[in-house]
């Protein structure tokens, strides 16, 4: 095929120059002048030679002799000295290599340029150099008001020191910064979630920023807050926990928590299994009896005696409301202390209220027959105080069985009925509450403590679960001791909440780091050891 | 290119266990790593740097610092570990940010056009030594002109009396000599139109007379080695190209990735 093509015959006269700017624009024509353009790109042609004078001995004028390469022309040098045939200029033409190099200068300068104005203009800047969309909390927007009040720059310098300035704050910033740019042994073998300066600036919005622990490491805010990630910030990972909680060392400080890397694989027990722990509360409960006793009577608009009568959701549904007897309990546990008179019931709440209104029984009773309209209300008192009589003795006996008695001595069948419905016995505030004697006044009536969440520094939503029967997870018809803690074990939570559940089982799923303000709470106090 | 496909195994084979053994590393130890960023930032910086120190090597040629073909080679694997230590760098996720994608990008377009240049460097060779022939590239136009004149002297020269040959030449052959033609079509290997001269030179021929006819075998003869002027400018100018990418961007990456120590080290938690 070679013979498809030209020979590759080599002029030794006419050698290409392609690693210079510039070439003879009568390369193309095929005869290059030898001198070639200037590194300018100008042409230097003049003539095909530059005869040399040439003087024999004895001879003055001397003679010129042409000194063309490929032989001597047929004319010679002209009389004057320069050569007869003068060559023609051209326009010199830029090699590929020029042309390469002057589109690297171009994108040189136009990078230059581009950057200087970019960074040069402070709104421009602040765009340009975003390497992300901030949060919500921390947009121009919020910052703009915090720097009202926090006396903070307003855009990126209310973080970044070299935010507020223009490049050459900034090139100054990078030199003075902690590691430094050159500081490689640093960046090998510096701690992470070393504080920095920038911390600093946090502080200023989040003042009180507190740790779980007082042993715990103080580490960077951006170590686990990552910013510039979405409008959203980006939750705290399994990897920022395990920064702490994977190193044995680290957790060697600990009390009661060991090395943790994932709930489902290493997460202990809950610890009010592991320690046996008990709800101190003195109220007598029994869930089983309340959930499956077959003669519970029925409840006032055909509602049913279960979980949801009584664990009503908050606002959020994220929490259960505290039960509440005028709520929850009242309508089957009407206080009704006289067997004849259901429609006359102790009041809740206060030992000074229920003494008050056992002291003022004769009005009570008038007021009834007031609200009754019956003709002869003295004779209506007389015989319900006489009834009371027969059955206590005396209103001191009353008063005593009352606060004291847990036997049943109110309603034991169908009597005492409201709106058709049957009620609950009255045995005496015993029966539920510890009722302690007192030599003066009332008797003291220990208050039932029903905290809002057992695990206040655990995140929990009753809400998301909703699907889920609540026995699944509170085996409440098993409970016969108010003191049993019917929270779900960590198997329970795991059936889900793992790998093979499928459902995120992070750690700051259901854990806060930072404390609340006062400090963190201790569980320990809303649960006793057995 | 001998020792280019003798080392292509063992080279290729060293990338993949260097590649296995940094991505298995940075698995390790990248939740322990201080400043991780930092780190995997300075290592892909002074990779960028040895890479970008090919052009400066090529410059340098009175220094011993080894031959240009080992340079070559190192440049082309460590450019492939290059894009992998840049992935590790971007923690396998988009950039975000004007600045950061316009990086990212400069670095594409650099590794992609290194690439596309790789290439291009084993493909196009090949075929310019199968269609056969030498060419200097800078000699193309020269020996172009030297075709178009004797073309010129065969189909309207003084000796030239065929007015159909003359027409021929005029209609069809003129253009084909002044400049150089059909760079896509020799890139993609096709004789289409060269076959379509052939062609027309072809039936003049089963018409003409005996002169007309040597006359016409000359003219295809320089239309064949017109076209493979052609075919070899293209595929050489192709070869060139690239680096006309390749290298400007370059600079452009370099002035970018200051831009972005700068700025990282600037806006880092202990910028002062």
């Amino acid at each position: 095929m070679s013979e498809q093509l030209p020979p590759p015959g080599f002029d030794s006269q006419n050698y290409a120059r392609p690693n210079q700017n510039w070439i003879c624009g009568h390369g193309r024509e095929g005869n290059p002048c030898r001198l070639g353009p200037d590194a300018r790109g100008r042409c230097r042609a003049t003539a095909e030679c530059k005869p040399v004078l040439e003087t024999k001995p004895g001879e003055t004028k001397g003679r010129w002799r042409c000194t063309r390469p490929g032989g001597a022309c047929e004319s010679g040098p002209l009389p004057d000295g320069s050569c007869c045939r003068p060559i023609a200029k051209c326009s010199p033409v830029p090699t590929l290599r020029l042309v390469r190099r002057r589109l690297t200068l171009a994108v040189i300068a136009a990078s230059g340029a581009g950057l200087l104005i970019l960074l040069g203009i402070p709104p421009w800047r602040d765009g340009f150099i975003n390497p992300g969309t901030l949060s919500q909390g921390h947009s121009v927007a919020a910052f703009a008001e915090m720097a009202a009040t926090n006396h903070l720059k307003s855009n990126c310098g209310a973080c970044h020191v070299a935010g507020h300035s223009g490049p050459n704050g900034i090139v100054r910033a990078a030199f003075h910064a902690k590691p430094g740019i050159f500081d490689f042994k640093k960046v090998v073998f510096a701690q992470p979630a070393e504080p920095s300066v920038m911390d600093a600036n946090c502080l200023t919005c989040h003042p009180g920023k507190n740790f779980h622990q007082p042993d715990a490491p103080v580490i960077s805010c951006a170590f686990c807050h990552a910013e510039h990630r979405g409008a959203v910030m980006v939750a705290t990972t399994d990897a920022n926990c395990d920064f702490c909680h994977g190193d044995p060392a680290k957790m060697a400080v600990s009390r009661t928590v060991s090395v943790i890397h994932h709930f489902s694989t290493d997460h202990p027990q809950f610890r009010f299994i592991t320690e046996k722990l008990r709800d101190p509360d003195t109220l007598k409960f029994d869930h089983e009896l309340h959930l499956t006793a077959t003669d519970i009577p029925k409840l006032p608009d055909g509602l049913t005696l279960d979980c949801a009568f009584c664990h009503q959701p908050d606002a959020s549904g994220a929490y259960m409301r505290p039960v509440e007897f005028e709520r929850n309990c009242r309508v089957c546990h009407s206080l009704q202390f006289d067997p004849q008179t259901p429609e006359l019931t102790l009041p809740h709440g206060s030992a000074e209220f229920v003494s008050a209104f056992l002291h003022s029984l004769p009005a009570q009773y008038a007021q009834l027959a007031a609200r009754e309209k019956v003709a002869d209300a003295s004779d209506f008192v007389e015989t319900k105080l006489a009834g009371l009589r027969s059955q206590f003795g005396s209103g001191v006996e009353l008063e005593r069985r009352i606060f004291l008695s847990t036997a049943t001595f109110g309603p034991q069948t169908q009597i005492g009925t409201l709106n058709g419905m049957t009620r609950a016995i009255f045995p005496g505030c015993a029966y539920c509450h510890e009722v302690k004697s007192s030599t003066a006044g009332s008797p003291e009536i220990t208050k039932p403590v029903m905290p809002e969440r057992w695990l206040p520094d655990a995140k929990f939503s009753h809400a998301v679960h909703a699907n889920i029967a609540c026995g699944q997870c509170h085996d409440a018809i098993h409970s016969q001791e108010t003191a049993d803690i019917i929270l779900p074990p960590k198997e329970t939570c795991e059936v889900c909440h793992s790998p093979q559940g499928g459902v995120v089982d992070t750690c700051a799923e259901c854990h806060n780091y930072h404390n609340p303000p006062g400090g963190m709470t201790d569980g320990d106090t809303l649960m006793t050891k057995e | 290119m001998k020792r280019f496909r003798r080392q292509f195994f063992p080279g290729l084979f060293a990338l993949l266990i260097a590649a296995a053994a940094t991505l298995v590393l940075h698995a390790h130890f990248r939740r322990t790593l201080p400043n991780e960023a930092l780190l995997t930032g300075w290592i892909l910086l002074a990779a960028t740097l040895a890479l970008a120190f090919y052009n400066a090597r090529k410059r340098l040629p009175f220094l011993p610092l080894g031959n240009s073909e080992t340079w070559l080679q190192v440049h082309i694997y460590l450019g492939f570990f290059t894009v992998l230590l840049f992935l590790i760098h971007l923690n396998f996720r988009l950039p975000h940010g004007w600045f950061e994608i316009t990086l990212a990008w400069l670095f594409a377009l650099v590794s992609g056009s290194g690439g596309v240049g790789l290439i291009l460097s084993r493909v196009l060779p090949r075929r310019l030594a199968t269609r056969g022939g030498e060419v200097i590239y800078e000699k193309i136009p020269a020996l172009s002109h030297a075709l178009k004149s004797e073309a010129e002297n065969v189909a309207v020269g003084a000796e030239a009396k065929s007015p159909a040959i003359a027409e021929f030449y005029a209609r069809r052959l003129a253009r084909f000599f002044s400049t150089p033609q059909n760079t896509w079509l020799h890139l993609v290997e096709s004789r289409h139109p060269l076959n379509a001269l052939i062609s027309g030179l072809d039936d003049l021929r089963r018409t003409g007379s005996d002169a007309e006819r040597a006359m016409l075998e000359k003219l295809a003869a320089l239309v064949r080695q017109k076209d493979g002027l052609d075919y070899h400018r293209s595929l050489q100018l192709t070869l060139k190209l690239w680096l006309f990418v390749h290298i400007p961007l370059t600079y452009g990456l370099l002035i970018f990735t200051a831009l972005h120590i700068i700025l990282v080290f600037g806006f880092s938690g202990g910028a002062r």
